[in-house]
């Protein structure tokens, strides 16, 4: 469309500058998982199905997807009343609760599991504060409780916008054609809330059978966590690799079926028409008190139950002695993230431009290589950048650059998407005006283009960066030595049972992530 | 449909009156306290098989009355019932009322024959499906029942939204400017086959609509609304010709408006003395029809032609005369250049105006 | 916007400067808290700086394996000596004056490694729901029914590991296999590491647990009314094992001096004392002032059974034991 615009000459000058590095990406995205096979490939058969087909395989599977299905259940339940308590009602405080139910984003997995581990057992806050042992929660329940009270923010946010976006002509179609009130919400509302609904449950699934940290803290063992148990006590390389390899084909069965199952219920408005606003439902006074219930539940349980637990262990010991070390762990996040953030929007630049402004098959399926990263379980994409460093690039192992080339291929998705929606809001009329005027294309980019585009490529920059700051399982296998970042002395603490050395790393952790929220938020309509 | 001949206008005075379907009185909605009534007083009926319009410009109140009808909406106060029954605070699932929708809203994610059997749903599955089929035959579309509502065309959506609103047998239907999506074109061909369906179904029914074009050609009876209450309401004919007031004069098609000297059965006018459709006295306002003037070219004429426009079947003249700009709608030939001295003449009886 | 995306820009710049290539490197299998401390003593005092990576035990000697000379490790201290025996080809022989500093079968025939100080495997029990008369005589009676879902390991710990490595030693490779079979059968609870068996003793999730003699301590230090206490198995008891942690020098080191100097650090009085008092393990040189309560590692030699510390590197064999178990 846009490209039509563009002389056909000047058109494929440009699109050689770009396609360069847009095909260094693809290649860096592919190369590891290249290596991850060769590396699972090196073990004889008889070893590998003695590996594989052992009943531990399969409680593992059938772990992980009990998780999976734990975690999406009770993340639709949290999010679902919550997205149309915040949209579709007149409840009053309804501005604050949605604020309130996206600030769980800023308490990662793993910090959630030692807020509730923190809770239980004899030093726990139930016992000092209420005199209650509880017993330390773990495994499939343990697991469940803290990675859907993490995620189910991403399924509420999209789940708002699509309630929001719901033409209320369709609910008032189905009420004259004799449906009450329950009726329509099922078979007119529920079935319009599908994509969304999907959308969301793609990342919380993708982030369930990915996570490594609240699994291993609540002992729950699924595929990741044997992943992590693999590499970590006995470092047997051929099992992690096995085990990477099914967890990369896990997850992009899923996005597969994701995308087929999208394109079956295609949800087009029909007609032109203006969508009447959505009008808000009156709740009585019972109602509303329940309202109020339910959503105080989940934020006390959400935000409350981490904040109260890690005031609870801060103030147990003097923070002041451990402050030099959470400086020098900040600094060292710092030190990975940013550069990281720097790199994810140098990438995704090229790789953007290429896909908005001359599409073509290799400029999409590079596109979607980028979200190889995003898809892949952290631990396995991790684990092939490892062979990968150690049989192609030796000069690259336990490097700090390492670390923040795979956080940059990892969170490209994050710095693409914001960067993608700027440039299809750009006109490219503009940039086709500064060619007339004699600039060349590196001129048009730098002065026309960036301008243009500069709102989406900080978002990208601030998403990646905060993420980065956060992240875990990348950080555990790519470290170099005496590299210890937040996340990483949080969780070396809490796994060692040592809570009150552990709260202030996950004070900072949580602190800094309040920014992603901030971020989240401001960018509402650009997340997917 | 195949059927496109114009519905033939059988004066509804003549007719015996059909019993009474609808009845809506002292209908007032305020959405925000303190702000202007969204509708204020709007009392009206539709008989048994009747097709009403509410037209008026944006904002006139009209699309609310639909929703208040509909039960969308909550009247303040006034009260709505269907043959004798209260319905003013039934919900819109209770009170059988068909409501069709600007942008039509078919369920996209169900198939269109899925869609006109949604509100079949306490039938036997087999009946549904076999009402659902013959509705769909009803409008021509029996051949696309497994499509989906993107894969149609406006008017097919259009149809089988009709459709589906029909399959469950209400007694009145509720169009939200129908024809709003369609391009010119199709509009004047659906009208024709929707008004043919509501009649050949025995539905009654009401039609919002901003054009008057549509309401004229549609309806059995219009109510013409402004600022929320209903200015006038009769049958096309009566609207068209006998406005009573400058507002429906001049938004029902075009009219000159003449200032007058009314004495009894006749004013005193730029034109001369006229008959009036109507007794009035004193300083009145006119409405004179651009179709009811004569132009003939005549040095000695009081008007000088200042515009013209050509448009095949007939033309539009501007002409100057006694100090105002009137206009003239005449046959396609002769043609008289602008700046042509002319003599205009008024046939038929004028109407006085109120308000 | 722009501001903040310049100043995100120069931190980026300052972040990426690569910390300085002269530390010392140090693939350490035990644990943070312990070994921070220690590792900034030693900086305080020589002015080298440590860059530390923690891990597994096993994690880092297999880690060390694949990376064989490129490794970029000068020292490795263990949790075990087995570890180290495991990668004794990749490592430097120690200077003889460190080796002297302590007893004979504290260290490699052969000078690769040297122990830094001593721990017992000891059986941790709830003071609030085990009996005295509970306590087994020996670890292989941890399989009986009384004790079903009330054992707490650590099947992926380094300090475990060597244990199973010891008792194949002891026992044989199919009594091990059987025993560790049985445990499993009987639902002991598995727990990540030490620490979180005592924390989990007294959190209730178990009543027994197999872990080194230093966890319990550091609990008590904190807090006298922990609900958990040390019991031992009967004297000679393989569960009694006694063994130390123990540290290695990579021959591919390009600062075998400064690595040295690390290694003699952690045997002087002074990191003696450390581990002593504040780590609550067995000192292997006789420069430190005990406890009353604390016994000497020549005390302990009447309990511990008698397995030549040299004989404990197969963990390969252990881990292949581990995984047909199905605990790895």
């Amino acid at each position: 469309m846009t490209a039509s615009l563009v002389p056909a000459r000047r058109r494929s000058a440009g699109q050689l500058l770009l396609l360069a590095p847009t095909l260094v990406v693809g290649a860096l995205m592919l190369a590891p998982l290249f290596y991850l096979v060769l590396r699972a490939l090196e073990a004889d058969a008889a070893t590998v199905t003695s590996l594989l087909l052992r009943p531990r395989t399969f409680e593992l599977l059938v772990n992980t997807a009990a998780l999976a299905a734990g975690v999406l259940v009770l993340a639709t339940l949290i999010a679902l009343p919550l997205a149309w308590l915040t949209t579709r009602t007149d409840l009053p405080g309804r501005r604050i609760l949605n604020v309130l139910a996206v600030l769980p984003l800023a308490v990662p997995g793993y910090v959630m599991a030692y807020a509730l581990i923190g809770l239980s057992g004899n030093y726990g806050f139930m016992n000092a504060v209420f005199g209650v042992t509880l017993p330390r929660p773990q495994g499939w329940l343990g697991a469940t409780l803290a990675l859907s009270l993490y995620t189910y923010p991403y399924l509420y946010l999209n789940l708002r916008a699509a309630l929001s976006g719901l033409d209320q002509t369709l609910e008032e179609s189905a009420r004259a054609l004799g449906c009450g009130p329950r009726e329509v919400f099922t078979r007119v509302t529920l079935p319009h809330l599908m994509p969304a609904m999907m959308a969301g449950w793609l990342v919380i699934g993708l982030y369930t059978i990915g996570d490594f940290g609240a699994v291993a803290l609540m002992r729950y063992e699924v595929f990741s966590y044997a992943l992590y148990l693999a590499y970590s006590s006995a470092f047997d390389r051929l099992y992690a690799a096995w085990i990477a390899l099914i967890l990369v084909v896990i997850a992009l069965a899923v996005v597969w079926w994701e995308a087929r199952l999208r394109e079956d219920i295609r949800l087009a408005r029909t007609g032109s028409g203006s969508g009447v606003r959505p009008r808000l439902t009156a709740l009585p006074p019972l109602a509303c008190a329940a309202a109020y219930g339910f959503s105080g539940t989940v934020v006390l349980a959400a935000l409350g139950l981490p904040v109260a637990v890690l005031s609870f262990w801060l103030l147990r010991e003097p923070v002041w002695p451990v402050l030099p070390d959470l400086l020098r762990s900040f600094s060292q996040s710092l030190s990975a993230a940013a550069p990281a953030a720097l790199l994810a929007v140098l990438l995704a630049l090229p790789v953007a431009v290429l896909a908005v402004r001359f599409p073509s098959p290799i400029s999409n399926f590079v596109n979607r290589l980028a979200f190889i990263g995003y898809a892949v379980p952290a631990l396995a994409f991790a684990l092939a950048f490892v062979f990968f460093a150690l049989e192609a690039a030796p000069f690259l192992y336990q490097t700090q650059a390492l670390l923040v080339l795979v956080y940059a291929l990892a969170f490209l998705a994050l710095a693409l998407g914001p960067i993608r929606s700027a440039l299809y809001q750009a006109r490219p009329n503009l940039e086709d005006s500064a060619r007339s005027l004699g600039y060349g294309p590196v001129g048009t980019f730098i002065h026309v283009v960036l301008p243009c585009i500069r709102r989406g490529v900080t978002a990208g920059l601030v998403l990646v960066f905060v993420v980065a700051m956060k992240e875990l399982p990348i950080a555990f296998l790519l470290s170099p030595a005496g590299f210890r970042p937040l996340a990483i002395q949080l969780f070396s603490r809490t796994s060692e049972g040592m809570l009150i050395a552990a709260a202030p790393y996950a004070a900072a952790i949580i602190a800094f992530s309040g920014l992603t929220v901030a971020a989240v938020l401001r960018h509402e309509g650009r997340l997917e | 449909m195949t059927d496109r001949v114009p519905a033939v206008e059988i004066p509804i005075l003549v007719r015996r009156r059909p019993p009474v379907l609808l009845a809506v009185e002292g209908l007032t909605k305020r959405f925000f306290s303190g702000e202007a009534a969204a509708v204020e007083d709007v009392s009206f009926t539709v008989a048994e098989g009747e097709l009403v319009s509410l037209l008026g410009p944006s904002g006139c109140g009209k699309t609310t009355t639909l929703r208040l009808v509909g039960g969308f909406e909550t009247p303040d106060t006034g009260r709505i019932s269907l043959r004798g029954r209260d319905i003013t605070h039934l919900p819109p699932e209770k009170r059988g009322i068909g409501f069709v929708f600007q942008d039509y809203a078919l369920f996209p994610q169900l198939t269109v024959l899925e869609n006109v059997k949604f509100g079949l749903r306490n039938m036997p599955r087999a009946e549904a499906d076999k009402r659902a089929r013959e509705m769909l035959g009803l409008v021509n579309l029996a051949d696309l029942a497994s499509r989906r509502p993107h894969e149609l065309s406006g008017g097919q959506q259009q149809r089988v939204a009709l459709a589906r609103t029909l399959a469950v047998a209400p007694p009145l239907v509720l169009l939200d400017e129908p024809f709003s999506n369609l391009d010119a074109a199709m509009r004047v061909e659906t009208r024709q086959e929707v008004r043919a369906m509501l009649k050949q179904a025995g539905s009654s029914a009401i039609l919002v609509t901003h054009d008057q074009e549509e309401a004229l050609a549609l309806s059995d009876r219009i109510a013409v609304m402004e600022g929320g209450r209903i200015r006038q309401i009769g049958t096309p004919a009566q609207i068209y010709r006998e406005p009573v007031s400058e507002f429906v004069a001049s938004f029902i098609g075009r009219s000159n408006i003449l200032p007058a000297q009314a004495t009894g059965g006749s004013a005193e006018t730029i034109f001369g003395n006229l008959a009036l459709a109507r007794e009035a006295a004193g300083d009145v306002a006119v409405a004179v029809r651009p179709e009811q003037i004569t132009l003939q070219p005549d040095p000695a004429g009081s008007g000088t032609v200042v515009g013209r426009e050509f448009r095949g079947h007939d033309q539009l003249y501007w002409v100057r005369a006694g100090g105002r700009t009137v206009l003239v709608i005449a046959g396609p030939f002769p043609i008289i250049e602008t700046g042509t001295r002319v003599r205009l003449e008024v046939c038929d009886c004028v109407v006085p105006l109120s308000g | 916007m722009n501001r903040s995306r310049c100043c995100l820009i120069a931190a980026a710049v300052l972040a990426a400067v690569p910390a300085t290539a002269q530390n010392l490197t140090l693939y350490s299998g035990r644990g943070e808290t312990l070994v921070s401390p220690i590792v900034a003593a030693f900086t305080e005092e020589t002015g080298i700086e440590v860059d530390v990576r923690y891990a597994g035990t096993s994690e880092l000697a297999v880690l060390l394996q694949e990376e064989g000379e490129a490794s970029p490790a000068d020292l490795f201290w263990s949790q075990d000596p087995g570890a180290l025996g495991a990668v004794a080809d990749l490592l430097a022989e120690l200077p003889a004056e460190i080796t002297d500093l302590v007893p004979s079968a504290l260290r490699d025939d052969e000078g690769r490694w040297i122990a830094t100080s001593g721990r017992q495997r000891v059986l941790v029990v709830s003071t609030e729901r085990v009996e005295e008369e509970e306590i087994p005589e020996s670890i292989l009676d941890l399989t009986g029914e009384e004790y079903r879902g009330r054992v707490g390991w650590a099947p992926t710990n380094g300090s475990f590991q060597l244990h199973v490595t010891a008792m194949r030693e002891a026992l044989g490779e199919e009594e091990t296999r059987e025993w560790l079979e049985a445990m499993v059968a009987n639902e002991a609870v598995v727990f990540s590491n030490n620490a979180a068996i005592v924390q989990g003793i007294a959190d209730g999730e178990a009543d027994f647990g197999l872990v080194n003699n230093y966890y319990l301590p550091r609990f008590l230090a904190s807090d006298p009314e922990f609900p958990v206490r040390i019991a031992h198995f009967a004297d000679g008891d393989v569960g009694n094992l006694l063994s130390v942690a123990a540290i290695g020098i990579t021959a591919s080191s390009d600062q075998q001096e400064e690595a040295a100097a690390f290694v003699e650090f952690l045997l002087s009085p002074q990191a003696q004392q450390y581990f002593a008092s504040q780590v609550k393990e067995y000192p292997v040189t006789s420069s430190v002032v005990l406890d009353s309560d604390q016994p000497t590692l020549d005390m302990l030699e009447t309990s511990a059974p008698d397995i030549d510390l040299n004989s404990l590197s197969d963990l390969e064999g252990t881990l292949e034991l581990l995984r047909e178990a199905g605990l790895l």
